[in-house]
């Protein structure tokens, strides 16, 4: 039995594998599509370049789920390589017809994807993609259309020689189309040639077109490598060396229409077959120097987990080790030996918490992949919807633990339509209001510590807090007679079932509220806040923790018992005041600075049936705005903690997000402060 | 249930309906044999982690009385169910013979079960187990005999439902 479940694990880790880079793929070809679209309906012509990535994607694609026995997508990705392939040789025309069957490509194949393992669901979906895939032979079998052949140009044979046949299209069309033609000289350093490559590509990119990049054997010395790179431009050649910062003899050109010739030009256009040292098709290249340029792996972040788990079990045997390090120190019998352990096992703590760094950095990956999809999100929702919004992104380099980035998606995504949908007023709304007639909402990433703040901001209508109350009331939340702050009632957005609108729309995240957006980033550790000025806009405010492996914890005791209490969610401590102790209707709460602040004792909350200690101390909870304050026997100290889920018969505890081991080898549990706050806060009493 | 769980409750169920099928039934099972206030009970092999010694065990709040609390086995945290709560026996003082018997299932899911003691591991044939003497056996899905006595071989998936 235990030989079959190792298969099974095998074979569902590979199939996990294939999955994950198979979605990956499906995501850029989603975002290319997106792009494509946009470029057609900007321009009325398909980028070159976007079309050449998406062929590289299905050609991916078709291999990858080749290899995995996935025959229904291999094949459907690879009649979509073809029509992509006819695309970027200029033999058809990209059409609307063409986007929709892209579009159902990848939408089917997300679908497939789902549904890896499932046989009987596979098949049911193998009917829709060969219908689809008839669909696509129907659009390939349209007649070709015209392929111009482009002028000679003036390039040196073993060039042309190297060029693939879609790089010689696209310099015929470039050509065709009357853009100069040049070769770059750029030489980098060996170590870091990628991103000076990247670099310049980009520099051209935003001038022309790069028809091919060919490294060039000779002329550079020993720790440097030379690339030409043919390069189409509407440019004259000198304000396009000024513009790619070249110097003088960096550039040649290989085709100068008219159009671009300054009147002394042709004097310094040297005529390039007579550069031998260009010659792609030599021997020498870089073969030797490229092989391992590209040291990635791609690890399941489970295999994290584990690492992190034994580096944690580490950090417990270590402080074990500590505490019999001291006694031997203390014990003048064997004071010399202590010391030196002591000191040993300080090294140790140090270097493990070295490792523990080093395996948190593995797991953190940069927003980025969020922000690129609230970005197609937009710009999806701006085809549908007779709105003008710009979305700006900041910060998208901020990086998060890969859990909760992932877990991020949903919420981020429906606070961004929200904002879409209900804030952005229609255009002749903003112009008559005195706003640019485009919206902008504006996504903001910052590291503070060890916390992640995200911003989602717009400049639409702003929350109407009256609106808010009245609906309130409607639904018996709060009283008429309930006099609440302006925070109070802008905190009401996160309760469930509140919704200043009545009716529901597609893209307001299909019913799903403000509350879930809420339980979804406590769920992660986080906070959400929210602030608007009526007219102005609205923000609102996410912040994390880095990761979710190891919190910053503060040890409370209550008589026999301890507890975790993540540290981001403490405001302060507190040593209790025994005069500052009020009851309203048999509640507890304090005065805190002129606020009244709402107490409980763990003892109460968690039926611990203890007696009163003669001195507690206050542990003030902050989420949001809302504020509680837990009264504790004792504060032990702070400690890194690793958060593990309990299992067992009971999946959840209200109030319990999981526990912790610490030096000693028992369970704590970790609390869950945003669940406190909200039965104490939330459904008992609004703060006045 | 597991598929290997069902596989071994299919066949142990299908004897235990039907007597008559013993001769073609030669396969033995290995059940982990304990007791509960002296009365034995048993559990299919595949279905055990671990035996491990009573250690802290932290007590959890808002759970059902059954859960005694959490345990931490070398970092994964993991519940513990007082069996006789479970079965409707009276608690007892913990004393130096209880054991927590961790279970696992094919997900990967694990749980203690606390016993009194731990007694053996019984080879059965499919043949020598019958159905529960009464129709209204909650949590023993089959008894086997074990020279005069019977052993209750548990329905784990009904023990471990607190739902």
């Amino acid at each position: 039995m235990a030989a079959r479940r190792k298969r099974r694990t095998a074979a569902s880790k590979a199939q996990a594998e294939f999955v994950s880079e198979a979605e990956e793929i499906l995501e850029r070809m989603r975002n290319d599509f997106g792009l494509l679209a946009e470029s057609l309906v900007g321009s009325g012509e398909a980028d070159p370049e976007i079309v050449n990535s998406l062929f590289r994607s299905a050609h991916s694609l078709k291999g990858l789920s080749g290899m995995f026995g996935q025959e229904a997508m291999s094949e459907l990705a690879h009649h979509l390589e073809d029509i992509l392939d006819r695309l970027r040789m200029g033999r058809a025309t990209l059409d609307r017809r063409a986007l929709g069957l892209f579009d159902e490509s990848v939408t089917l194949s997300a679908a497939a994807l789902e549904k890896v393992g499932d046989e009987d669901a596979a098949e049911g979906l193998a009917e829709t993609i060969a219908d689809l895939i008839g669909r696509i032979e129907q659009w390939n079998d349209a007649p070709e259309a015209s392929r111009g052949e482009g002028p000679d140009v003036d390039l040196p044979d073993s060039i042309l020689r190297a060029l693939t046949e879609y790089e010689e299209h696209r310099l015929h069309a470039n050509v065709a189309q009357g853009r100069g033609i040049y070769l770059v000289d750029a030489t980098f350093e060996i170590a870091a040639f990628e991103d000076g490559l990247q670099e310049i590509q980009g520099a051209i990119r935003e001038v022309g077109e790069v028809l091919s990049t060919l490294p060039s054997p000779s002329g550079a010395p020993g720790s440097q490598i030379r690339f030409s790179l043919l390069t189409a431009a509407d440019l004259p050649p000198d304000t396009l060396r000024e513009r790619l910062e070249l110097a003088p003899d960096a550039m040649t050109i290989a085709r100068l229409p008219e159009g671009l010739a300054p009147e002394s030009a042709s004097a310094d256009a040297p005529d390039v077959s007579d550069q031998p040292a260009r010659d792609a098709s030599a021997p020498a290249a870089p073969d030797e120097t490229l092989k391992s340029i590209s040291d990635t792996v791609r690890v399941d972040i489970r295999k994290l987990d584990e690492l992190m788990n034994l580096v944690g079990e580490l950090a417990i045997q270590r402080s074990a080790l500590s505490q019999i390090a001291n006694r031997l120190a203390q014990d003048p019998a064997t004071s010399r030996v202590g010391q030196d352990l002591v000191k040993v096992q300080k090294t140790l703590e140090r270097k493990l918490q070295e490792l523990q760094g080093s395996v948190l950095d593995v797991r953190m990956v940069p927003l980025r992949q969020v922000f690129d999809k609230l970005t197609r999100v937009v710009r999806r929702l701006r085809l549908d919807q007779e709105k003008e919004v710009r979305l700006e992104i900041r910060g998208a380099d901020t990086e998060l633990d890969k859990l909760i980035v992932e877990e991020l998606v949903d919420p981020l995504m429906h606070v961004v339509r929200n904002a879409f949908d209900h804030a952005i007023e229609p255009v002749a709304e903003r112009e008559a209001a005195g706003k640019p007639a485009e919206g902008c909402i504006q996504v903001v990433a910052s590291q503070r510590g060890n916390d992640v703040l995200i911003s989602v901001s717009d400049d639409g209508r702003g929350i109407d807090v009256e609106k808010v109350r009245r609906r309130a009331i409607e639904v018996g939340l709060v009283s008429e007679e309930t006099e609440l702050g302006r925070s109070d009632i802008l905190d009401l957005i996160f309760h469930p079932g509140l919704s200043t609108r009545e009716e529901v729309t597609e893209t307001s995240g299909r019913g799903v509220g403000m509350d879930v957006v809420r339980s979804n980033i406590g769920a992660l550790g986080g906070l959400v806040d929210v602030k608007s000025e009526e007219g102005r806009g609205s923000t609102i405010t996410i912040m994390l923790p880095i990761t979710l492996a190891i919190i910053r914890a503060l040890i409370v005791g209550v008589g026999p018992h301890r507890f975790a209490v993540p540290l981001n969610s403490i405001r302060e401590t507190l040593l209790l005041d025994p005069d500052q102790l009020q009851r309203t209707e048999g509640r507890e709460l304090m005065n805190l600075r002129g606020d009244a602040l709402p107490l409980r004792r763990l003892d109460d909350e968690f039926r611990l049936g203890l007696e009163e200690p003669d001195k507690a101390y206050v542990v003030v909870l902050g989420v949001g705005d809302a504020r509680l304050g837990l009264i504790v026997d004792r504060l032990e100290g702070q400690q890194d903690t690793v958060i593990k889920p309990i299992q067992g018969p009971v999946a959840t505890v209200r109030g319990v997000a999981g526990a912790t081991e610490l030096g000693d080898g028992g369970a704590v549990l970790v609390l869950d402060v945003s669940a406190l706050v909200e039965d104490v806060v939330r459904k008992g009493e609004l703060r006045e | 249930m597991s598929e290997a769980a069902a596989e071994t409750w299919d066949g142990l169920a299908r004897a235990a309906a039907a007597p008559g099928g013993a001769e073609q039934a030669e396969l033995v099972r290995e059940l982990l044999c304990f007791t509960v206030d002296g009365d034995p009970y048993a559990v299919p092999v595949e279905r055990i982690r671990e035996i491990v010694r009573l250690k802290s065990i932290t007590e959890v709040p808002r759970v059902p009385d059954e859960i005694l609390g959490i345990i931490s086995l070398r970092g994964e945290v993991v519940q513990v169910l007082d069996l006789r709560l479970r079965l409707g026996v009276p608690a007892t003082e913990l004393t130096r013979t209880h054991r927590i018997v961790v279970l696992h299932g094919d997900e990967g899911e694990v749980t203690g079960l606390l016993v009194d003691t731990v007694s053996e591991v019984l080879r059965v044939e499919e043949a020598s187990v019958q159905p529960p003497a009464t129709g209204d056996s909650e949590f023993v899905a089959a008894l086997c005999r074990r020279g005069d006595h019977f052993v209750g071989l548990l329905n784990l998936e009904k023990v471990l439902d607190l739902g």
